[in-house]
């Protein structure tokens, strides 16, 4: 049994599951870092999903596709700057209500651009390509694990090296990492921490956008409602569990991705799918709980907790 | 002195419901010490602020060298060469203090990239410059505040400053900090023909470092004077706009009795780390025992240890020979302890409830406002309320009004009259006074010696040593969570205490004066 | 006095109606873009709400886990928790209910009513302590256990109606039905207006004096507003956070339980269509009110109901109410902003007025 869970297409199922949540993962941790607590991945994932779909059908391309989430991606993220930054509105009311606007507009527009309920799909909605790399055919367990993913797998390495680089090498990454610590150092500084805030919030629209264009054109072509499913929220479990740092982050959604593949390899050995598929789900709750816990242990032995 | 380097010409800035800056005329002289003072909320952090471009002014011009500027963002005033040291340092505390000096203009490789080791050798070349040492790549969370204000300075410097603003400079100093200041001050100034603008209180400062000041009342300027010709009564009358006496408050012989006893206690922080790590004193009823000392060497903790909000290490509290080890708030709160918190906005008041239910807490369950136990008797808490309105002079149209509509002396009111209010053997006040205007002050230090001469024992923490000074009885000094000395009012001066406070003690100074009583 | 106070609350008011009415409008913008007529559209959604008894019914029926679910929200809102949970809550609750519907058939209902009830608010109550002693304890986010768990509630109570539970007549995902003397008779023909109402009227008024006119209130609503002066004034925060999301928890588990006997008479894996997440909307919308949630809820129930005949009449999809919904909210999330940058336009106006008369 343990050597049907712990097969070469577990650790390949991971890589495939860990994407959108390392992709929208690395959005939030933007925002964490110019500290914003961003609730609304999850809607914004969503809206990545039906509007990639969208693209893909209309335009008949995939590019066209990713093209499109990234532009509402990048909508979504300026409303959210503009509540959570110009209005200083409770960014997780904010949050939860993109999320629930997102859920609501892309169960309206899928009746009436696409005429049906619950879920669309089609041959017309172009799928993303999928990349096979030359010279790992040869060594066919490298082959397996890395070969012929959907190119956002690839990409969303490349990214975390980006973001990794962005924030701690380059001047910008310095600014938008004081807009959240001390904005007012920053401002005294002559830089705009409302700038830095807004690009994150942006940036974060845009990778939410990606993954949520991946999730839709990557592996299946459809879209259905909520289609998401909570990836929005484990992102964000990911980013407390890595401390908002890009490579401790990508560790954490491999984890999770991992936790989702597993839980899929345990319905192949007989377990009822409701509990295979709350492994993720109670997974994140545990890491959320170790990561606070060792913290806690870390800080503060004996006092009563005054600061919060 | 020489040209007029700045002009601010008819300035004035609207907030919404306060005119902050009320038409302000003002010239800064070229290679001057210019300071300029008012009380809390007279505007001067406003107008320094706008010349610093982070407020734009709703109307009025700036002249800077004669010419007229317009100042969007700090930017602009950076590039004329204006910098600013604000009361609040504009430091990241998780960056290293090579990334603070450079924060906005960092030294870059390739273009894009950061030059960290550029960055380091700013810093050292800067502190040797000016005479400033500073350790680049120390992180500046771990710094202590003497220190960051240096590097605050060297920050402003570096990015080309002529003209220094320093917003309340010496608020978080010791008095030994603060002459080492002055003297970095008067150098930037005589040896490195630098201008500098220096926002204060406090009058003595003024007048000791000032070459010229500037008065500020209710957003409006009421003159500038040669220091020369200024002294304390004159400049405290035209920042008040009254005179000013500050009376002798009256104290009257009181029986002593001792009410509480702290022995050896011990505590540790948020971080962990043993903060307390002996302290034992006594308090009896009809005195002000006074704590001196810096900030973060205990002093909170304390007042939280003493209160129930912090669990002790080791030790012993002991109230009319009832230990209260392990007791929580609401237990010391029956024990008759009453406590006005440091910090009124996080702890002492919630700032979306209303007046009545800030006066409320600590009585709702109490009998007398409560009808079948568990309901509320809204007509006689607000009765109650009302009164302690009166009684304190807080100045509300109703007491319905929520408390984040107050000023800051109008909160603190709030927070005295309802401590006060339960009539409790023991009062734990800490900063009574912060960010208080002056008749407030005068209205709260009244209170308190009242408290005192009717017979309650009063433990007084505050950073402001004339504070203690005035109202103390007894003056104990705190140091890395030890006593160090233990002084009756008029036995020792505040430049002596000073050096209490700092661990060392008076010997260091050379000759006493005053006598110390050990505890 | 009074009048400061009278303006804080007119100055909700009117931000609320300009809310609703703005999203509203979008709502008319959605419509013409897909061209149809709005009027038509909104005169059916009002005819389709309130235009006969039985679509009245139909509203009212729908406020039931509204209300209990935007209460549950709110009171945990109050002390400073926020949970997201209140679907889970409700899916167990459910269950619990149709539990001992299907197990104590022999039980008179003057027992096994009530015995159904308090079992589905201590599902609901236990299931909501989970995240409540992670953030009170261990200072783990609850938004985010929450919402973890309300996934797991809905994946559990499905494995339970497909295997264990599972109905013999057919593949269902539901429960066999409850036995008949738990069934609560239903007040109009063919609605599902049932006597929970009564039910939700008492629990609704229960919950609103404790939040308005105890001192129990006055405690909660201290720890949520600031929880070290509550501490500091002697109440113990931690223990008011853990009794109102268990009191949470027990509304929503109750919402639950209201749906089985009172709608469905047996458990079904899909019972809510989100109905913890309209009441918390609805909490936010009316900032924690109990007598705001109540009547919130009458709105949202009548949109919902309402959203079909407009379906019908123009053929604009009765999803068009969500995003209805959700724009309410994020317009008064922004409210204190909005009126902000209003008020500084009125004062850059009102300035270079001035200017204008001094130049002149």
């Amino acid at each position: 049994m343990l050597r049907e869970l712990f097969s070469l297409a577990l650790i390949q199922h991971t890589i495939r599951t860990a994407t959108p949540l390392i992709l929208a993962a690395l959005g939030g941790l933007l925002t964490q870092q110019a500290g914003i607590l961003n609730i609304g991945m999850e809607g914004m994932i969503l809206l990545g999903a039906f509007f990639g779909v969208v693209g893909s059908y209309f335009l008949g391309s995939s590019l066209a596709g990713v093209g499109l989430a990234i532009l509402v991606g990048v909508l979504i993220g300026l409303i959210f700057g503009f509540f959570v930054i110009d209005l200083k509105s409770d960014e997780f009311i904010i949050g939860i209500a993109i999320n629930i606007f997102a859920g609501g507009l892309t169960v309206f527009l899928l009746r009436s651009i696409f005429g049906v309920k619950g879920a669309f799909s089609s041959p017309g909605i172009i799928p993303l390509p999928r990349i096979s790399i030359p010279f790992l055919e040869n060594i066919s367990f490298l082959d397996t694990i890395f070969n012929n993913h959907s190119i956002f797998v690839y990409l969303s390495w490349i990214f975390v090296v980006l973001v990794y680089t962005f924030l701690y090498k380059t001047p910008q990454g310095t600014w938008l990492i004081a807009s959240g610590e001390y904005p007012q150092a920053l401002e005294t500084a002559g830089i705009s921490p409302r700038k830095m805030k807004y690009i994150s919030s942006v940036a974060c629209g845009v990778f939410c956008g990606m993954a949520g264009s991946h999730l839709s054109l990557g592996y299946l072509t459809l879209f259905t409602e909520n289609m998401s499913a909570n990836r929005g929220f484990i992102a964000l479990a990911a980013i407390i569990f890595g401390k908002s740092n890009p490579i401790k982050t990508l560790i954490a959604a491999l984890l999770f991705g991992f936790f989702d593949a597993l839980g899929m390899r345990l319905q192949v050995v007989g377990v009822p799918s409701q509990f295979t598929q709350m492994v993720p789900y109670l997974a994140t709750i545990l890491a959320l709980f170790i990561v606070t816990k060792r913290q806690m242990d870390k800080s503060k032995k004996g006092a009563i907790e005054i600061n919060e | 002195m020489g040209d007029k380097i700045i002009e601010l010409k008819n300035i004035s800035k609207q907030f919404p419901g306060v005119l902050a800056n009320d038409n302000i005329n003002l010239e800064i002289d070229k290679g001057e010490i210019h300071a300029i003072i008012g009380e809390n909320g007279a505007g001067k952090s406003t107008l320094m602020n706008t010349l610093y471009g982070l407020f734009e002014p709703t109307s009025g011009e700036i002249y800077i060298d004669g010419n007229k500027v317009r100042f969007l963002s700090p930017l602009d005033a950076i590039k004329h060469k204006i910098g600013m040291v604000h009361q609040h340092f504009m430091l990241v505390p998780s960056f290293t203090v090579a990334e603070n000096i450079v924060l906005g203009i960092e030294p870059r490789k390739n273009k894009l990239f950061i030059n960290k080791d550029e960055a380091i050798k700013i810093t050292e070349d800067l502190s040797k410059t000016y005479g400033l040492y500073v350790d680049p790549r120390q992180k500046v969370e771990t710094i202590s505040v003497g220190i960051q204000q240096r590097i605050e300075i060297l920050k402003v410097l570096h990015k080309g400053a002529d003209i220094l603003i320093l917003d309340e400079p010496t608020a978080v100093l010791t008095p030994q900090e603060t002459q080492e200041l002055f003297s970095i001050v008067r150098n930037l100034v005589d040896n490195l023909g630098k201008t500098v603008i220096i926002i204060t209180h406090k009058l003595q400062e003024v007048l000791q470092l000032s070459d010229r000041v500037s008065v500020m009342r209710q957003g409006k300027m009421i003159g500038t004077l040669n220091t020369k010709e200024a002294n304390e009564q004159i400049l405290a009358e035209m920042m008040v706009g009254r005179e000013v006496l500050f009376d002798k408050l009256e104290r009257k012989e009181v029986p002593h009795k001792e009410i509480l006893k702290v022995q050896n206690i011990k505590a540790k922080d948020n971080r962990g780390l043993m903060i307390i790590k002996d302290i034992s004193l006594n308090l009896k009823s009809g005195e002000v025992l006074g704590i001196a000392g810096i900030e973060g060497n205990g002093q909170s903790e304390l007042i939280e240890v003493l209160t129930g909000l912090r669990s002790l290490e080791d030790g012993d509290i002991i109230v009319n020979d009832v230990s209260l080890i392990n007791s929580t708030p609401k237990e010391i709160r029956n024990a008759s302890i009453a406590h006005v918190p440091e910090d009124r906005l996080a702890m002492g008041l919630s700032k979306d409830a209303s007046i009545y239910e800030n006066i409320l807490m600590g009585s709702q369950y109490n009998e007398e406002y409560t009808k079948i136990k568990i309901q509320l008797n809204n007509k006689k808490i607000k009765k109650r309320a009302k009164d302690l309105i009166k009684k304190f002079d807080i100045r509300t149209p109703s007491e319905d009004v929520l408390i984040g509509n107050l000023s800051g002396g109008n909160m603190q009111k709030v927070v005295i009259a309802r401590e006060f209010s339960f009539n409790t053997e023991i009062l734990i006040i800490a900063q009574p006074t912060r960010g208080v205007d002056i008749g407030a002050i005068e209205f709260i230090h009244e209170q308190i010696i009242e408290k005192r001469n009717q017979g309650a024992a009063i433990l007084l923490v505050s950073a402001d040593l004339d504070e203690i000074f005035r109202l103390s009885d007894r003056i104990l000094t705190i140091y890395e969570g030890r006593i160090t000395g233990e002084f009756k009012q008029g036995d020792i001066t505040k430049k002596e205490i000073g050096l209490y406070m700092t661990g060392r003690n008076k010997s260091e100074l050379g000759g006493g004066i005053g006598e110390e009583i050990n505890g | 006095m009074k009048k400061l106070m009278g303006k804080q609350r007119s100055e909700y008011f009117i931000s609320l109606f300009l809310s609703i009415f703005a999203s509203l409008l979008i709502g008319v913008l959605i419509m013409v873009i897909n061209g149809k007529n709005p009027i038509v559209g909104y005169s059916a959604l009002v005819t389709g709400s309130f235009g006969s008894t039985y679509n009245i019914a139909t509203t009212f029926a729908k406020t039931v886990p509204l209300v209990l679910t935007g209460l549950g929200t709110a009171i945990a809102f109050r002390a400073g928790i926020f949970n997201v949970g209140g679907e889970g809550q409700l899916y167990l609750g459910g269950f619990a209910a149709a539990y001992i519907g299907i197990t104590f058939t022999k039980l008179p209902p003057m027992i096994g009513i009530p015995l159904a009830i308090l079992a589905g608010a201590v599902a609901g109550a236990a299931y909501g302590y989970i995240p409540a002693i992670l953030k009170v304890k261990y200072k783990v986010d609850e938004v985010i256990t929450t919402i973890m768990l309300n996934t797991v509630a809905a994946l559990f109570t499905g494995y339970l109606v497909n295997h264990p539970f599972a109905t013999t007549q057919g593949k269902m995902g539901a429960t066999e039905i409850i036995a008949e003397q738990y069934q609560f008779s239903k007040l109009i023909k063919l609605s599902t207006l049932n006597t929970s109402i009564f039910y939700m009227a008492a629990i609704a008024l229960i919950i609103y004096y404790l939040m308005e006119k105890t001192s129990f209130g006055y405690e909660l609503k201290m720890t949520g507003q600031n929880s070290q002066f509550a501490r500091y004034g002697g109440i113990n925060d931690k223990k008011q956070m853990i009794v109102a999301m268990l009191i949470s928890g027990g509304l929503c588990g109750m919402a639950g339980v209201f749906e089985v006997l009172g709608v469905h008479y047996r458990f079904l894996q899909n019972i809510s269509p989100g109905y913890a997440f309209d009441g918390m909307l609805i909490a936010l919308i009316v900032k924690n009110n109990p007598i705001g949630i109540i009547l919130m809820s009458i709105f949202f129930g009548a949109l919902k109901t309402g959203s079909i005949s407009m379906e019908n009449a123009t053929g604009i999809p009765s999803e068009l109410v969500l995003v209805i919904q959700s724009i309410i909210i994020l317009f008064i999330a922004g409210e204190a902003g909005f009126k902000n940058i209003y008020k500084n336009w009125r004062l850059k106006k009102s300035s270079e007025r001035k200017v204008g008369e001094e130049n002149a």
